[in-house]
Protein backbone atom coordinates (compact mmCIF):
# COMPACT_ATOMS: atom_id res chain seq x y z
CA UNK A 1 0.00 0.00 0.00
CA UNK A 2 2.95 2.34 0.56
CA UNK A 3 3.29 3.45 -3.10
CA UNK A 4 -0.39 4.34 -3.30
CA UNK A 5 -0.13 6.19 -0.02
CA UNK A 6 2.91 8.10 -1.25
CA UNK A 7 1.03 9.15 -4.37
CA UNK A 8 -1.93 10.55 -2.46
CA UNK A 9 -0.60 14.10 -2.00
CA UNK A 10 0.35 14.45 -5.66
CA UNK A 11 -2.97 13.01 -6.72
CA UNK A 12 -4.86 15.36 -4.41
CA UNK A 13 -2.91 18.35 -5.76
CA UNK A 14 -3.63 17.31 -9.33
CA UNK A 15 -7.31 16.85 -8.65
CA UNK A 16 -7.83 20.00 -6.58
CA UNK A 17 -5.15 22.34 -7.89
CA UNK A 18 -5.54 21.52 -11.57
CA UNK A 19 -8.63 19.48 -12.50
CA UNK A 20 -11.08 21.10 -10.10
CA UNK A 21 -9.53 24.56 -10.49
CA UNK A 22 -9.70 24.43 -14.29
CA UNK A 23 -13.29 23.21 -14.14
CA UNK A 24 -14.16 25.98 -11.69
CA UNK A 25 -12.69 28.65 -13.95
CA UNK A 26 -14.48 27.27 -17.00
CA UNK A 27 -17.76 27.27 -15.06
CA UNK A 28 -17.16 30.83 -13.82
CA UNK A 29 -16.75 32.02 -17.39
CA UNK A 30 -20.43 31.12 -17.94
CA UNK A 31 -21.62 33.16 -14.97
CA UNK A 32 -21.80 36.86 -14.37
CA UNK A 33 -19.54 36.77 -11.31
CA UNK A 34 -17.98 40.09 -10.54
CA UNK A 35 -15.88 40.70 -7.44
CA UNK A 36 -17.15 37.52 -5.76
CA UNK A 37 -18.05 34.19 -7.38
CA UNK A 38 -21.71 33.92 -8.35
CA UNK A 39 -22.73 30.35 -9.06
CA UNK A 40 -25.79 31.04 -11.22
CA UNK A 41 -25.40 30.82 -14.99
CA UNK A 42 -25.58 34.24 -16.60
CA UNK A 43 -29.27 34.89 -17.42
CA UNK A 44 -28.24 36.83 -20.51
CA UNK A 45 -26.92 33.57 -22.01
CA UNK A 46 -24.06 31.35 -20.91
CA UNK A 47 -21.71 32.71 -23.56
CA UNK A 48 -22.31 36.36 -22.81
CA UNK A 49 -18.89 36.82 -21.11
CA UNK A 50 -17.29 35.57 -24.33
CA UNK A 51 -19.45 37.92 -26.42
CA UNK A 52 -18.28 40.82 -24.25
CA UNK A 53 -14.70 39.56 -24.45
CA UNK A 54 -14.61 39.43 -28.22
CA UNK A 55 -16.35 42.80 -28.41
CA UNK A 56 -13.56 44.32 -26.29
CA UNK A 57 -11.00 46.37 -28.21
CA UNK A 58 -8.26 45.62 -25.69
CA UNK A 59 -8.81 41.88 -26.15
CA UNK A 60 -8.53 42.28 -29.90
CA UNK A 61 -5.27 44.15 -29.38
CA UNK A 62 -4.09 41.40 -27.02
CA UNK A 63 -4.71 38.66 -29.57
CA UNK A 64 -3.00 40.66 -32.30
CA UNK A 65 -0.02 41.27 -30.03
CA UNK A 66 0.14 37.56 -29.29
CA UNK A 67 0.65 36.85 -32.99
CA UNK A 68 3.10 39.74 -33.43
CA UNK A 69 5.10 38.63 -30.41
CA UNK A 70 5.18 35.00 -31.59
CA UNK A 71 6.38 35.94 -35.08
CA UNK A 72 8.89 38.46 -33.75
CA UNK A 73 10.36 36.19 -31.09
CA UNK A 74 10.69 33.41 -33.66
CA UNK A 75 13.83 35.31 -34.67
CA UNK A 76 15.31 33.97 -31.44
CA UNK A 77 14.95 30.44 -32.84
CA UNK A 78 16.53 31.40 -36.16
CA UNK A 79 19.43 33.19 -34.48
CA UNK A 80 19.65 30.42 -31.91
CA UNK A 81 20.26 27.94 -34.71
CA UNK A 82 22.79 30.13 -36.49
CA UNK A 83 24.67 30.73 -33.25
CA UNK A 84 24.57 27.05 -32.31
CA UNK A 85 25.96 26.08 -35.72
CA UNK A 86 28.72 28.65 -35.37
CA UNK A 87 29.56 28.01 -31.73
CA UNK A 88 29.77 24.31 -32.43
CA UNK A 89 32.27 24.87 -35.24
CA UNK A 90 34.28 27.47 -33.40
CA UNK A 91 36.93 25.71 -31.40
CA UNK A 92 38.28 28.98 -30.12
CA UNK A 93 36.29 30.25 -27.16
CA UNK A 94 33.31 27.94 -27.41
CA UNK A 95 32.93 27.92 -23.63
CA UNK A 96 33.11 31.70 -23.37
CA UNK A 97 30.49 32.27 -26.04
CA UNK A 98 28.23 29.71 -24.45
CA UNK A 99 28.51 31.38 -21.06
CA UNK A 100 27.73 34.80 -22.53
CA UNK A 101 24.76 33.71 -24.62
CA UNK A 102 23.16 31.77 -21.79
CA UNK A 103 23.40 34.13 -18.85
CA UNK A 104 20.18 36.08 -19.64
CA UNK A 105 18.29 32.89 -18.81
CA UNK A 106 19.23 33.34 -15.18
CA UNK A 107 17.90 36.89 -15.14
CA UNK A 108 14.22 37.34 -14.33
CA UNK A 109 11.94 38.85 -16.95
CA UNK A 110 11.19 41.73 -14.59
CA UNK A 111 14.87 42.67 -14.43
CA UNK A 112 15.20 42.09 -18.19
CA UNK A 113 12.31 44.45 -18.82
CA UNK A 114 13.70 47.12 -16.51
CA UNK A 115 17.12 46.93 -18.10
CA UNK A 116 15.75 47.31 -21.63
CA UNK A 117 13.43 50.06 -20.50
CA UNK A 118 16.56 51.89 -19.42
CA UNK A 119 18.25 51.24 -22.79
CA UNK A 120 15.18 52.63 -24.57
CA UNK A 121 15.11 55.79 -22.44
CA UNK A 122 15.05 58.58 -25.07
CA UNK A 123 17.10 61.22 -23.28
CA UNK A 124 19.61 59.02 -21.47
CA UNK A 125 19.69 55.69 -23.30
CA UNK A 126 20.81 54.43 -26.70
CA UNK A 127 18.95 57.14 -28.60
CA UNK A 128 20.89 59.84 -26.79
CA UNK A 129 24.10 57.94 -27.48
CA UNK A 130 23.35 57.78 -31.22
CA UNK A 131 22.50 61.49 -31.27
CA UNK A 132 25.80 62.31 -29.61
CA UNK A 133 27.55 60.31 -32.32
CA UNK A 134 26.00 62.71 -34.81
CA UNK A 135 23.20 60.50 -36.07
CA UNK A 136 20.50 62.93 -34.95
CA UNK A 137 17.65 61.36 -36.91
CA UNK A 138 18.05 58.01 -35.11
CA UNK A 139 14.93 56.90 -33.27
CA UNK A 140 15.26 54.36 -30.52
CA UNK A 141 12.40 55.51 -28.30
CA UNK A 142 10.27 52.55 -29.34
CA UNK A 143 8.37 52.13 -26.09
CA UNK A 144 6.77 55.58 -26.27
CA UNK A 145 4.68 55.06 -29.41
CA UNK A 146 1.92 52.41 -29.74
CA UNK A 147 3.14 51.36 -33.20
CA UNK A 148 6.65 50.43 -32.08
CA UNK A 149 6.23 49.47 -28.40
CA UNK A 150 5.66 45.81 -29.26
CA UNK A 151 8.98 45.73 -31.13
CA UNK A 152 10.71 46.85 -27.96
CA UNK A 153 9.16 43.96 -26.07
CA UNK A 154 10.13 41.58 -28.88
CA UNK A 155 13.74 42.76 -28.75
CA UNK A 156 13.91 42.19 -25.00
CA UNK A 157 12.27 38.76 -25.37
CA UNK A 158 14.80 37.77 -27.99
CA UNK A 159 17.62 38.92 -25.74
CA UNK A 160 16.25 36.79 -22.93
CA UNK A 161 15.44 33.66 -24.96
CA UNK A 162 18.29 33.52 -27.46
CA UNK A 163 20.58 31.39 -25.31
CA UNK A 164 17.84 28.94 -24.47
CA UNK A 165 17.11 28.18 -28.12
CA UNK A 166 20.81 28.04 -28.82
CA UNK A 167 21.20 25.41 -26.09
CA UNK A 168 18.37 23.32 -27.51
CA UNK A 169 19.83 23.65 -31.02
CA UNK A 170 23.30 22.71 -29.80
CA UNK A 171 21.87 19.58 -28.23
CA UNK A 172 20.12 18.81 -31.51
CA UNK A 173 23.26 19.43 -33.58
CA UNK A 174 25.41 17.25 -31.37
CA UNK A 175 23.01 14.33 -31.62
CA UNK A 176 23.43 14.26 -35.40
CA UNK A 177 25.33 11.26 -36.65
CA UNK A 178 29.00 12.20 -36.94
CA UNK A 179 29.47 10.33 -40.23
CA UNK A 180 27.36 12.88 -42.05
CA UNK A 181 30.04 15.50 -41.63
CA UNK A 182 32.80 13.36 -43.08
CA UNK A 183 30.53 12.06 -45.83
CA UNK A 184 29.73 15.62 -46.85
CA UNK A 185 33.44 16.43 -46.83
CA UNK A 186 34.32 13.54 -49.08
CA UNK A 187 31.48 14.34 -51.46
CA UNK A 188 32.62 17.95 -51.57
CA UNK A 189 29.24 19.32 -50.51
CA UNK A 190 29.38 23.05 -49.77
CA UNK A 191 28.66 24.31 -46.29
CA UNK A 192 25.47 26.12 -47.34
CA UNK A 193 24.03 23.06 -49.09
CA UNK A 194 25.07 20.87 -46.20
CA UNK A 195 23.09 22.93 -43.69
CA UNK A 196 20.01 23.74 -45.79
CA UNK A 197 19.79 20.39 -47.53
CA UNK A 198 20.83 17.94 -44.83
CA UNK A 199 21.24 19.33 -41.33
CA UNK A 200 18.10 21.46 -41.03
CA UNK A 201 15.78 18.75 -42.39
CA UNK A 202 17.37 16.31 -39.94
CA UNK A 203 16.67 18.69 -37.09
CA UNK A 204 13.05 19.35 -37.91
CA UNK A 205 11.95 17.82 -34.64
CA UNK A 206 14.21 20.18 -32.68
CA UNK A 207 12.86 23.14 -34.63
CA UNK A 208 9.31 22.07 -33.95
CA UNK A 209 10.00 21.66 -30.23
CA UNK A 210 11.49 25.14 -30.15
CA UNK A 211 8.50 26.58 -32.00
CA UNK A 212 6.04 24.97 -29.61
CA UNK A 213 7.94 26.06 -26.52
CA UNK A 214 8.20 29.57 -27.90
CA UNK A 215 4.46 29.71 -28.56
CA UNK A 216 3.67 28.46 -25.07
CA UNK A 217 6.00 31.07 -23.63
CA UNK A 218 4.34 33.80 -25.67
CA UNK A 219 0.89 32.85 -24.40
CA UNK A 220 2.25 33.30 -20.86
CA UNK A 221 3.96 36.64 -21.62
CA UNK A 222 3.12 38.86 -18.69
CA UNK A 223 6.18 39.85 -16.62
CA UNK A 224 8.04 41.34 -19.53
CA UNK A 225 5.05 43.49 -20.48
CA UNK A 226 4.63 44.77 -16.93
CA UNK A 227 8.30 45.60 -16.61
CA UNK A 228 8.71 47.32 -19.97
CA UNK A 229 5.49 49.18 -20.69
CA UNK A 230 2.91 48.10 -18.10
CA UNK A 231 0.58 47.56 -21.07
CA UNK A 232 1.03 51.04 -22.46
CA UNK A 233 0.99 53.35 -24.26
CA UNK A 234 -2.77 53.01 -23.80
CA UNK A 235 -3.54 49.33 -24.25
CA UNK A 236 -1.16 48.87 -27.17
CA UNK A 237 1.09 46.22 -25.58
CA UNK A 238 -1.53 44.14 -23.79
CA UNK A 239 -1.28 40.38 -24.18
CA UNK A 240 -3.95 37.79 -23.28
CA UNK A 241 -2.07 36.98 -20.07
CA UNK A 242 -1.98 40.66 -19.15
CA UNK A 243 -5.63 41.05 -20.08
CA UNK A 244 -6.74 38.17 -17.83
CA UNK A 245 -4.81 39.45 -14.80
CA UNK A 246 -6.04 42.97 -15.42
CA UNK A 247 -9.68 41.82 -15.68
CA UNK A 248 -9.30 40.16 -12.30
CA UNK A 249 -7.21 42.63 -10.33
CA UNK A 250 -8.15 46.00 -11.81
CA UNK A 251 -11.67 45.44 -13.13
CA UNK A 252 -12.47 42.97 -10.28
CA UNK A 253 -14.49 40.85 -12.68
CA UNK A 254 -14.07 37.12 -12.06
CA UNK A 255 -16.43 36.04 -14.85
CA UNK A 256 -14.69 38.15 -17.45
CA UNK A 257 -11.18 37.15 -16.30
CA UNK A 258 -12.22 33.50 -16.39
CA UNK A 259 -13.45 33.81 -19.97
CA UNK A 260 -10.08 35.30 -20.99
CA UNK A 261 -8.24 32.52 -19.12
CA UNK A 262 -10.33 29.86 -20.86
CA UNK A 263 -9.37 31.28 -24.26
CA UNK A 264 -5.72 31.19 -23.12
CA UNK A 265 -6.18 27.53 -22.22
CA UNK A 266 -7.71 26.79 -25.62
CA UNK A 267 -4.79 28.49 -27.38
CA UNK A 268 -2.35 26.49 -25.25
CA UNK A 269 -4.10 23.23 -26.07
CA UNK A 270 -4.10 24.07 -29.77
CA UNK A 271 -0.32 24.55 -29.59
CA UNK A 272 0.12 21.56 -27.33
CA UNK A 273 -1.74 19.01 -29.43
CA UNK A 274 0.97 18.69 -32.12
CA UNK A 275 3.55 18.10 -29.35
CA UNK A 276 1.52 15.21 -27.93
CA UNK A 277 1.13 13.67 -31.37
CA UNK A 278 4.81 14.07 -32.19
CA UNK A 279 5.89 12.59 -28.86
CA UNK A 280 3.66 9.60 -29.49
CA UNK A 281 5.07 9.26 -33.02
CA UNK A 282 8.65 9.50 -31.77
CA UNK A 283 8.05 6.90 -29.09
CA UNK A 284 6.58 4.53 -31.64
CA UNK A 285 9.50 5.09 -33.97
CA UNK A 286 11.97 4.53 -31.16
CA UNK A 287 10.24 1.31 -30.17
CA UNK A 288 10.24 0.18 -33.80
CA UNK A 289 13.97 0.91 -34.00
CA UNK A 290 14.58 -0.93 -30.73
CA UNK A 291 13.00 -4.22 -31.77
CA UNK B 1 8.08 12.99 -22.74
CA UNK B 2 9.67 16.23 -23.77
CA UNK B 3 11.75 16.87 -20.71
CA UNK B 4 13.22 13.43 -21.10
CA UNK B 5 14.22 14.23 -24.67
CA UNK B 6 15.92 17.42 -23.63
CA UNK B 7 17.91 16.00 -20.72
CA UNK B 8 18.96 12.95 -22.68
CA UNK B 9 20.13 14.86 -25.69
CA UNK B 10 22.02 17.38 -23.57
CA UNK B 11 23.78 14.59 -21.73
CA UNK B 12 24.60 12.75 -24.94
CA UNK B 13 25.64 15.90 -26.71
CA UNK B 14 28.62 16.65 -24.54
CA UNK B 15 30.41 13.43 -25.40
CA UNK B 16 29.64 12.78 -29.06
CA UNK B 17 31.25 14.02 -32.19
CA UNK B 18 34.71 15.22 -31.26
CA UNK B 19 36.70 13.73 -34.10
CA UNK B 20 34.15 14.75 -36.67
CA UNK B 21 34.12 18.28 -35.30
CA UNK B 22 37.85 18.46 -35.82
CA UNK B 23 37.49 17.26 -39.41
CA UNK B 24 34.81 19.83 -40.07
CA UNK B 25 36.89 22.64 -38.74
CA UNK B 26 39.67 21.82 -41.15
CA UNK B 27 37.27 21.66 -44.05
CA UNK B 28 35.59 25.06 -43.58
CA UNK B 29 38.46 27.15 -42.29
CA UNK B 30 38.16 29.92 -44.86
CA UNK B 31 35.15 31.72 -43.44
CA UNK B 32 36.36 31.38 -39.87
CA UNK B 33 37.14 35.06 -39.35
CA UNK B 34 33.69 36.15 -40.50
CA UNK B 35 32.07 33.60 -38.22
CA UNK B 36 34.12 34.77 -35.27
CA UNK B 37 33.22 38.39 -35.98
CA UNK B 38 29.53 37.54 -36.17
CA UNK B 39 29.71 35.63 -32.89
CA UNK B 40 31.42 38.58 -31.24
CA UNK B 41 28.69 40.93 -32.45
CA UNK B 42 25.97 38.70 -31.05
CA UNK B 43 27.90 38.31 -27.80
CA UNK B 44 28.06 42.10 -27.56
CA UNK B 45 24.30 42.35 -28.04
CA UNK B 46 23.80 39.92 -25.18
CA UNK B 47 26.51 41.29 -22.89
CA UNK B 48 26.01 45.04 -23.30
CA UNK B 49 22.83 45.36 -21.20
CA UNK B 50 24.61 43.78 -18.22
CA UNK B 51 27.58 46.11 -18.71
CA UNK B 52 25.32 49.16 -18.98
CA UNK B 53 23.38 48.28 -15.85
CA UNK B 54 26.50 47.69 -13.77
CA UNK B 55 28.15 50.87 -15.01
CA UNK B 56 25.00 52.93 -14.42
CA UNK B 57 24.62 51.65 -10.88
CA UNK B 58 28.06 53.04 -9.98
CA UNK B 59 27.56 56.49 -11.51
CA UNK B 60 26.48 59.55 -9.57
CA UNK B 61 23.20 60.97 -10.88
CA UNK B 62 24.88 64.05 -12.43
CA UNK B 63 26.90 61.80 -14.69
CA UNK B 64 23.83 59.87 -15.78
CA UNK B 65 22.01 63.00 -16.91
CA UNK B 66 24.81 63.64 -19.41
CA UNK B 67 23.49 60.63 -21.33
CA UNK B 68 26.78 58.78 -21.94
CA UNK B 69 25.16 55.42 -21.39
CA UNK B 70 28.17 53.33 -22.43
CA UNK B 71 30.85 55.37 -20.67
CA UNK B 72 32.56 54.16 -17.54
CA UNK B 73 31.86 56.22 -14.42
CA UNK B 74 34.22 59.18 -14.04
CA UNK B 75 33.86 59.16 -10.28
CA UNK B 76 32.75 55.79 -8.96
CA UNK B 77 30.19 55.78 -6.17
CA UNK B 78 28.61 53.00 -4.16
CA UNK B 79 25.82 55.09 -2.64
CA UNK B 80 23.17 53.93 -5.16
CA UNK B 81 23.66 50.39 -3.89
CA UNK B 82 23.12 51.44 -0.27
CA UNK B 83 20.10 53.51 -1.25
CA UNK B 84 18.61 50.61 -3.21
CA UNK B 85 19.09 48.30 -0.25
CA UNK B 86 18.04 50.65 2.56
CA UNK B 87 16.01 53.68 1.50
CA UNK B 88 14.55 53.15 -1.96
CA UNK B 89 10.83 53.97 -2.17
CA UNK B 90 8.69 51.01 -3.13
CA UNK B 91 5.01 51.84 -3.32
CA UNK B 92 4.00 53.08 0.13
CA UNK B 93 7.16 52.73 2.19
CA UNK B 94 10.72 53.87 1.68
CA UNK B 95 12.88 51.23 3.26
CA UNK B 96 14.60 49.72 0.27
CA UNK B 97 14.47 46.26 -1.19
CA UNK B 98 16.07 44.49 1.77
CA UNK B 99 12.69 43.38 3.10
CA UNK B 100 11.91 41.90 -0.32
CA UNK B 101 15.20 40.03 -0.24
CA UNK B 102 14.29 38.41 3.06
CA UNK B 103 10.76 37.63 1.86
CA UNK B 104 12.15 36.01 -1.27
CA UNK B 105 14.40 33.79 0.84
CA UNK B 106 11.52 32.94 3.16
CA UNK B 107 9.50 31.91 0.11
CA UNK B 108 12.35 30.06 -1.57
CA UNK B 109 13.32 27.70 1.26
CA UNK B 110 9.89 26.16 1.99
CA UNK B 111 9.11 25.98 -1.75
CA UNK B 112 12.30 24.01 -2.33
CA UNK B 113 11.63 21.57 0.50
CA UNK B 114 7.95 21.10 -0.30
CA UNK B 115 8.25 20.67 -4.03
CA UNK B 116 11.35 18.48 -4.05
CA UNK B 117 10.07 16.18 -1.30
CA UNK B 118 6.71 15.84 -3.00
CA UNK B 119 7.96 15.40 -6.56
CA UNK B 120 10.85 13.06 -5.86
CA UNK B 121 8.66 10.63 -3.89
CA UNK B 122 5.92 10.81 -6.52
CA UNK B 123 8.38 10.33 -9.35
CA UNK B 124 9.96 7.37 -7.54
CA UNK B 125 6.59 5.70 -6.91
CA UNK B 126 5.51 6.17 -10.52
CA UNK B 127 8.80 4.99 -11.99
CA UNK B 128 9.66 1.93 -9.95
CA UNK B 129 6.50 0.59 -8.35
CA UNK B 130 3.60 -1.02 -10.12
CA UNK B 131 0.88 1.54 -9.90
CA UNK B 132 -2.12 0.65 -12.00
CA UNK B 133 -3.04 4.04 -13.45
CA UNK B 134 0.54 5.35 -13.66
CA UNK B 135 0.36 5.97 -17.43
CA UNK B 136 -2.83 7.99 -17.20
CA UNK B 137 -1.53 9.96 -14.26
CA UNK B 138 1.69 10.81 -16.09
CA UNK B 139 -0.27 11.99 -19.10
CA UNK B 140 -2.43 14.23 -16.92
CA UNK B 141 0.71 15.63 -15.25
CA UNK B 142 2.20 16.26 -18.68
CA UNK B 143 -0.79 18.41 -19.60
CA UNK B 144 -0.84 20.13 -16.19
CA UNK B 145 2.78 21.17 -16.70
CA UNK B 146 1.70 23.27 -19.68
CA UNK B 147 -1.53 24.95 -18.61
CA UNK B 148 -1.37 28.72 -18.22
CA UNK B 149 -1.34 29.93 -14.63
CA UNK B 150 -4.34 32.22 -15.20
CA UNK B 151 -6.71 29.28 -15.64
CA UNK B 152 -6.14 28.07 -12.07
CA UNK B 153 -5.23 31.38 -10.42
CA UNK B 154 -8.60 32.55 -9.10
CA UNK B 155 -9.73 29.26 -7.53
CA UNK B 156 -6.29 28.85 -5.95
CA UNK B 157 -6.57 32.33 -4.47
CA UNK B 158 -9.91 31.32 -2.93
CA UNK B 159 -8.45 28.10 -1.52
CA UNK B 160 -5.36 29.80 -0.10
CA UNK B 161 -7.48 32.61 1.36
CA UNK B 162 -9.81 30.07 3.00
CA UNK B 163 -6.81 28.36 4.56
CA UNK B 164 -5.84 31.74 5.99
CA UNK B 165 -2.57 31.71 4.05
CA UNK B 166 -3.21 34.56 1.63
CA UNK B 167 -0.53 37.21 1.95
CA UNK B 168 1.91 34.92 3.75
CA UNK B 169 5.15 33.41 2.53
CA UNK B 170 3.71 29.96 3.19
CA UNK B 171 0.80 30.62 0.86
CA UNK B 172 3.20 31.59 -1.93
CA UNK B 173 5.46 28.60 -1.22
CA UNK B 174 2.51 26.20 -1.38
CA UNK B 175 1.36 27.68 -4.68
CA UNK B 176 4.89 27.29 -6.08
CA UNK B 177 4.95 23.68 -4.93
CA UNK B 178 1.61 23.06 -6.67
CA UNK B 179 2.66 24.78 -9.89
CA UNK B 180 6.02 23.03 -10.18
CA UNK B 181 4.85 19.58 -9.03
CA UNK B 182 3.85 18.23 -12.49
CA UNK B 183 7.09 19.18 -14.22
CA UNK B 184 9.39 18.12 -11.37
CA UNK B 185 7.58 14.81 -11.03
CA UNK B 186 8.11 14.13 -14.73
CA UNK B 187 11.80 14.99 -14.42
CA UNK B 188 12.30 12.72 -11.40
CA UNK B 189 10.28 9.93 -12.96
CA UNK B 190 12.34 10.06 -16.16
CA UNK B 191 15.51 9.87 -14.10
CA UNK B 192 14.38 7.02 -11.84
CA UNK B 193 12.85 4.87 -14.57
CA UNK B 194 16.34 3.98 -15.85
CA UNK B 195 17.21 2.32 -12.55
CA UNK B 196 17.02 -1.44 -13.18
CA UNK B 197 13.92 -3.11 -11.76
CA UNK B 198 16.05 -6.05 -10.56
CA UNK B 199 17.73 -3.75 -8.08
CA UNK B 200 14.38 -2.86 -6.54
CA UNK B 201 13.14 -6.44 -6.65
CA UNK B 202 16.28 -7.63 -4.86
CA UNK B 203 15.79 -4.94 -2.25
CA UNK B 204 12.18 -6.01 -1.74
CA UNK B 205 13.38 -9.60 -1.26
CA UNK B 206 15.72 -8.23 1.34
CA UNK B 207 12.58 -7.10 3.17
CA UNK B 208 13.05 -3.48 2.19
CA UNK B 209 9.88 -1.41 2.15
CA UNK B 210 8.89 1.50 -0.04
CA UNK B 211 10.38 4.19 2.19
CA UNK B 212 13.45 2.22 3.23
CA UNK B 213 14.40 1.63 -0.42
CA UNK B 214 13.84 5.29 -1.18
CA UNK B 215 16.06 6.37 1.67
CA UNK B 216 18.84 3.80 1.38
CA UNK B 217 19.07 3.20 -2.36
CA UNK B 218 17.28 5.86 -4.39
CA UNK B 219 18.25 9.04 -2.57
CA UNK B 220 22.01 8.29 -2.57
CA UNK B 221 21.78 7.82 -6.36
CA UNK B 222 19.97 11.10 -6.90
CA UNK B 223 22.70 13.69 -6.32
CA UNK B 224 22.91 14.68 -9.99
CA UNK B 225 19.22 15.10 -10.61
CA UNK B 226 18.80 16.89 -7.27
CA UNK B 227 21.29 19.56 -8.33
CA UNK B 228 19.54 20.00 -11.67
CA UNK B 229 16.13 20.31 -10.02
CA UNK B 230 17.46 22.58 -7.30
CA UNK B 231 18.84 24.99 -9.89
CA UNK B 232 15.61 24.91 -11.86
CA UNK B 233 13.59 25.62 -8.73
CA UNK B 234 15.86 28.39 -7.44
CA UNK B 235 15.68 30.29 -10.73
CA UNK B 236 11.94 29.68 -11.14
CA UNK B 237 10.96 30.72 -7.64
CA UNK B 238 13.40 33.57 -7.24
CA UNK B 239 12.56 35.06 -10.64
CA UNK B 240 8.82 34.59 -10.26
CA UNK B 241 6.72 37.72 -10.35
CA UNK B 242 3.14 36.68 -11.02
CA UNK B 243 2.63 34.27 -8.10
CA UNK B 244 4.21 36.69 -5.66
CA UNK B 245 2.05 39.49 -7.00
CA UNK B 246 -1.25 37.63 -6.85
CA UNK B 247 -0.73 35.66 -3.62
CA UNK B 248 1.53 37.96 -1.62
CA UNK B 249 -1.03 40.68 -0.98
CA UNK B 250 0.76 43.62 0.56
CA UNK B 251 2.41 41.76 3.42
CA UNK B 252 4.53 39.14 1.61
CA UNK B 253 5.94 40.73 -1.50
CA UNK B 254 8.99 39.00 -2.97
CA UNK B 255 11.87 40.98 -4.39
CA UNK B 256 10.67 41.02 -7.99
CA UNK B 257 7.35 42.54 -6.95
CA UNK B 258 9.04 45.17 -4.80
CA UNK B 259 11.42 46.01 -7.63
CA UNK B 260 8.61 46.33 -10.18
CA UNK B 261 6.63 48.51 -7.77
CA UNK B 262 9.57 50.76 -7.22
CA UNK B 263 10.47 51.22 -10.86
CA UNK B 264 7.29 50.73 -12.89
CA UNK B 265 4.32 51.76 -10.84
CA UNK B 266 5.64 54.33 -8.40
CA UNK B 267 4.93 57.88 -9.44
CA UNK B 268 7.75 59.52 -7.54
CA UNK B 269 11.06 60.83 -8.78
CA UNK B 270 12.93 58.28 -10.91
CA UNK B 271 16.46 57.72 -9.67
CA UNK B 272 18.10 55.69 -12.39
CA UNK B 273 21.28 54.63 -10.66
CA UNK B 274 19.38 53.39 -7.60
CA UNK B 275 16.93 51.51 -9.82
CA UNK B 276 19.76 49.82 -11.68
CA UNK B 277 21.49 48.85 -8.43
CA UNK B 278 18.21 47.35 -7.20
CA UNK B 279 17.84 45.43 -10.46
CA UNK B 280 21.32 43.93 -10.08
CA UNK B 281 20.77 43.00 -6.45
CA UNK B 282 17.58 41.19 -7.49
CA UNK B 283 19.38 39.38 -10.30
CA UNK B 284 22.49 38.38 -8.31
CA UNK B 285 21.36 35.13 -6.61
CA UNK B 286 20.35 33.25 -9.79
CA UNK B 287 23.35 34.70 -11.64
CA UNK B 288 25.67 33.34 -8.94
CA UNK B 289 24.02 29.95 -9.34
CA UNK B 290 24.49 30.21 -13.09
CA UNK B 291 28.16 31.11 -13.02
CA UNK B 292 28.93 28.58 -10.28
CA UNK B 293 27.06 25.62 -11.74
CA UNK B 294 26.87 26.38 -15.44
CA UNK B 295 26.76 22.82 -16.72
CA UNK B 296 23.93 21.73 -14.46
CA UNK B 297 22.20 25.02 -15.10
CA UNK B 298 21.86 24.30 -18.81
CA UNK B 299 20.50 20.85 -18.05
CA UNK B 300 18.07 22.27 -15.55
CA UNK B 301 16.79 24.95 -17.86
CA UNK B 302 16.39 22.62 -20.83
CA UNK B 303 14.73 20.02 -18.62
CA UNK B 304 12.44 22.75 -17.39
CA UNK B 305 11.87 23.97 -20.91
CA UNK B 306 8.18 23.63 -20.40
CA UNK B 307 8.19 26.46 -17.91
CA UNK B 308 8.94 28.82 -20.77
Amino acid sequence: MAPQLALTPALAITLVGFVWAIGWTIYMSFTRSRRFPDYGIDPAGWLSQYQRLFGDDAWETSLRNLVVLAIGSALAIAFGFILAAMVEREKFGEGTFRTIFLYPLAVSLIVTGLVWRWMFNPSLGIEAFLHQLGWTSARFNWLATPETAMYGIILASIWHGLGFYMALMLAGLKSINTEIWSAARIDGVGIWRLYTGVIIPMMKFTFLTCAILLSLGVVKAYDIVVAMTNGGPGTSTWTPAYFAINAYSTRSNIGFASAAAVIMLLITLAIFLPLVLITAWQNRRREAAGT
Amino acid sequence: MRSELATNSVAAGSTAGNSAARARKRRFKGSSVAVFAFLCMCAAFVAIPLYVVIVTSFKPIEEITLGHIFALPVSWTITPWFKAWNTMCTGLSCDGIKSGFLTSIEILLPSLVLSIALSSVTGYALALWNVRWAGTFLFVLFICAFVPFQIIMIPLILVIANLGLFGTVWGIAIVHAILTMPLLTLIFRNFYKDIPRELINAAIMDSGGFWLIFRKIILPMSANIMVVVLILMITTVWNDYLVGLTFGGISAQPMTVILANAVVTSRGEVIHNVNMAAAIITAIPPLVVYFALGRFFVQGITAGAIKG
